[in-house]
């Protein structure tokens, strides 16, 4: 079976959010019981609250990218495997027995990747503190590492991955038996009827989570509570975002396919972006959310940073001692944008692969026709270039305004009145995000190039 | 050899082709020891049973696979020399392709489907080469087609339009494998109708692969493989005779 070939980027992307959420829980248990001991700081309780309702939130972000990220994975799987589910079909296995049958997988995903990832958790936030108190930057204490909070992310990744190959596994009632006996030709129109009902719920979401974002903000102007309906406003609009994303990311991508020129190569890589909304919507969406996480927290974080500055030079005495806070809050939180970012990048990577693999013939017809590997290999990267480029911008914009949003509803209260939040862009990380989009790009190619230029013409035409 | 194919009115050939799948432990022979040449102009039907080798035959002789052992030639270059970049080249430039099925990129229009060979060389059709093209998708009744999408067609429409790519570029010579093997008898007969026109009336050279008597029964010249052997040569024929030619060869077999 080619089952961890095809599973090993869902395994990794639960071992990744249990791993998040277990070191998060563990790094929050550690970074309280340092603060507790440290009796300068006189704005113990708001930061000690700040930061575990920040851990929370988080575990909660991460989880949710990776259910989506898994959720589009499987979807891709199965589109892969429809030849193979007609054919039980045809000898008369349900669709329910198939659907799962896919789910179960899922679950066996879902556990392995979340055990693995809270070992590995733990084991990094030992290590980084066992390393902290070497180098006498933290307080020797007896930390713990392992507390029966640690569960509920471990717990949830289980639970989501499992939810997300079931949601991701939908596709299976769709496939007809019929498509066993090679007379229907690949088709994404059986998608298309229930994306108008879809819509519709993405729209309704998102106004609905839009308003209670600004709810959030509003309350956020008294106390910084405002954060927690916040998040659910964000959660829900931007879920509203993610249901969308057929019809969002396409837009976007006719937009950044045209600046790749006219030739044949370039023509066909726009074309390929866009043939299956779907399908680039789900290849696209889980880096528009890593962007969007790591612009949204660069923005608060700048936002935030530019409140405690302008603070500390009103009343020095009173934010005496937040300086070293600040570094540890902006080291870990730089940290969760990796996270974010790397659970996003390896399923843009895995959905490109599995892109690639589905289209064999296609590339097939192009080799027997004249296409050199090379021309293949440049189609695929532009092809590449563009999910990513419209992925990014998509992700900038939205995070920008989610940061700002964010930064307002958990700092209004703090930043006194009028209590409003300017937004502060750092310009030094949305070049860093460019930079990564690049780098992502030209690995994300790498290993569809390689499987591409490796089909021979007369394998591509043999598949019947 | 002093004489070139070419010399003697060959616009392919093989001589003592080999080709074997498997381990080294366990070779699968599909050819061995196969030498035909394809004649300049004229429509060849290569015929044969499931398995006898046929379609392993045109693949190598197109550029699309290799050979274990032996030679062939495509005009006047050795093909089985040839590295990957430049058998692509070769395939883009002079040599046409009709297949079975899925033979349009479905991502792009018919015309760009049909001068896609031409994108691919990084060029615009000289205007002699456009006039042709011209010609051809009026001959072929695809006017009114052009702005369409490969899955708005019908599948006799789809053959059409791989039949006027492959004429395009008037490569040396162009491989039909079943090209009727996905249409109704009408349909198909009218493709082959318009594969015979363009080899009669244009000169093209077409290489043909079928396992259907009436298929080539609108070829001029047809060619019979069994286990990857050439078993007989045969000028054009009647559906009939090639058909009771066929099930004498399955008696022997």
């Amino acid at each position: 079976m080619n089952g961890l070939k095809e599973h090993g980027p869902s395994v990794l992307v639960a071992g990744l959010s249990s791993a998040f959420g277990v070191s998060l829980v563990a790094t929050t248990g550690v970074l309280s019981q340092i603060i507790a001991g440290d009796d300068r700081a006189s704005a113990i309780e708001t930061v000690t609250m700040i930061l575990t309702f920040i851990a929370f939130v988080f575990i909660a972000i991460a989880t949710y990218v990776g259910a989506v990220v898994t959720a589009n994975t499987f979807s891709t799987i199965v589109a892969g495997r429809a030849r193979t589910i007609a054919l039980l079909r045809l000898i008369g296995s349900s669709a329910r027995t198939q659907r799962r049958a896919v789910a179960t997988e899922g679950l066996v995903v879902g556990v392995t990747g979340s055990l693995l990832g809270a070992l590995v958790g733990i084991a990094v936030t030992w290590g980084i503190t066992t390393a902290g108190v070497a180098m006498d930057q933290i307080p020797d204490d007896a930390y713990t590492f392992v507390s029966p909070i640690a569960l509920l992310p471990v717990v949830t990744v289980v639970l989501t991955t499992w939810a997300a190959s079931w949601i991701g596994s939908r596709r299976v009632l769709n496939v007809s038996p019929m498509e066993a006996t090679g007379a229907a030709q690949e088709t994404s129109l059986d998608e298309a009827g229930r994306r108008r009902g879809r819509n519709v719920t993405a729209l309704v979401l998102f106004v609905l989570g839009i308003g209670i974002l600004l709810l959030g903000m509003v309350v956020g102007l008294v106390s910084p509570l405002g954060v927690l309906i916040g998040v659910v406003g964000g959660l829900l609009s931007f879920t509203g975002v993610v249901l969308g994303a057929a019809v969002i990311m396409p837009r976007a991508l006719r937009i950044t396919g045209r600046l790749f020129g006219s030739s044949a190569t370039a023509r066909l890589a726009a074309e390929n972006a866009v043939r299956y909304p779907e399908r680039s919507a789900r290849t696209t969406i889980g880096l528009v959310i890593g962007v969007t996480l790591v612009t949204m927290f660069a923005v608060a974080v700048e936002s935030y940073q530019a409140m405690i500055r302008a603070a500390q030079e009103a009343q020095p005495d009173v934010y005496q001692g937040t300086d070293q806070i600040l570094v540890i809050t902006v080291v870990v939180f730089s940290v969760l944008m990796g996270f974010s970012a790397l659970i996003a990048a390896v399923g843009m990577v895995n959905n490109l692969s599995l892109n690639v693999l589905q289209r064999t013939r296609e590339l097939g017809l192009l080799r027997a026709l004249g296409f050199t590997a090379r021309q293949i290999r440049t189609m695929i990267l532009a092809e590449s270039a563009q999910l990513t480029l419209a992925a990014v911008i998509v992700g900038l914009l939205l995070g920008t305004f989610y940061g700002w949003a964010g930064a307002q509803s958990l700092l209004g209260s703090i930043s006194g009145s009028p209590g409003l939040i300017t937004p502060a862009v750092p310009l030094v990380l949305v070049g860093v995000i460019v930079l990564a989009a690049v780098v992502l790009t030209a690995v994300a190619s790498v290993a569809p190039s390689r499987r591409a230029t490796r089909i021979a013409p007369v394998a591509a035409l043999a598949v019947q | 050899m002093d004489i070139t194919p070419t010399d003697i009115g060959l616009v392919a050939r093989v001589a003592h082709l080999g080709k074997s799948y498997g381990t080294a432990s366990n070779p699968v022979s599909a050819l061995s020891d196969v030498s035909i040449g394809i004649r300049r102009g004229e429509f060849t039907a290569i015929m044969g049973p499931s398995g006898s080798g046929k379609s392993t035959l045109m693949h190598i002789m197109a550029g699309l696979d290799t050979a274990s052992s032996g030679q062939a030639w495509l005009g006047d270059t050795e093909i089985t020399t040839l590295d990957d970049a430049r058998l692509t080249v070769l395939r883009r430039r002079r040599v046409g392709f009709v297949f079975q099925a899925f033979n349009l990129v479905p991502t792009l229009d018919i015309i760009g489907n049909i001068l896609l060979p031409f994108e691919l060389d990084g060029r615009k059709p000289t205007s002699d080469e456009q006039k042709w093209i011209d010609h051809l998708v009026v001959t072929l009744g695809l006017s009114d087609r052009l702005k369409h999408r490969p899955h708005e067609l019908s599948g006799g429409q789809q053959q059409r339009v791989a039949i006027a790519r492959a004429l395009a570029t008037r490569p040396d010579l162009v491989f039909a494998d079943e090209p009727t093997g996905n249409l109704d008898s009408r349909t198909g007969r009218e493709v082959l109708t318009l594969l015979a026109a363009a080899s009669k009336e244009y000169g093209q050279s077409i290489a043909m692969v079928t396992h259907d008597p009436i298929a080539a029964s609108f070829a001029d010249r047809i060619v019979f493989l069994a286990d990857g052997r050439v078993v007989e040569d045969r000028g054009a024929s009647s559906a009939a005779d090639i058909s009771t030619f066929m099930l004498g060869m399955e008696a022997h077999a």
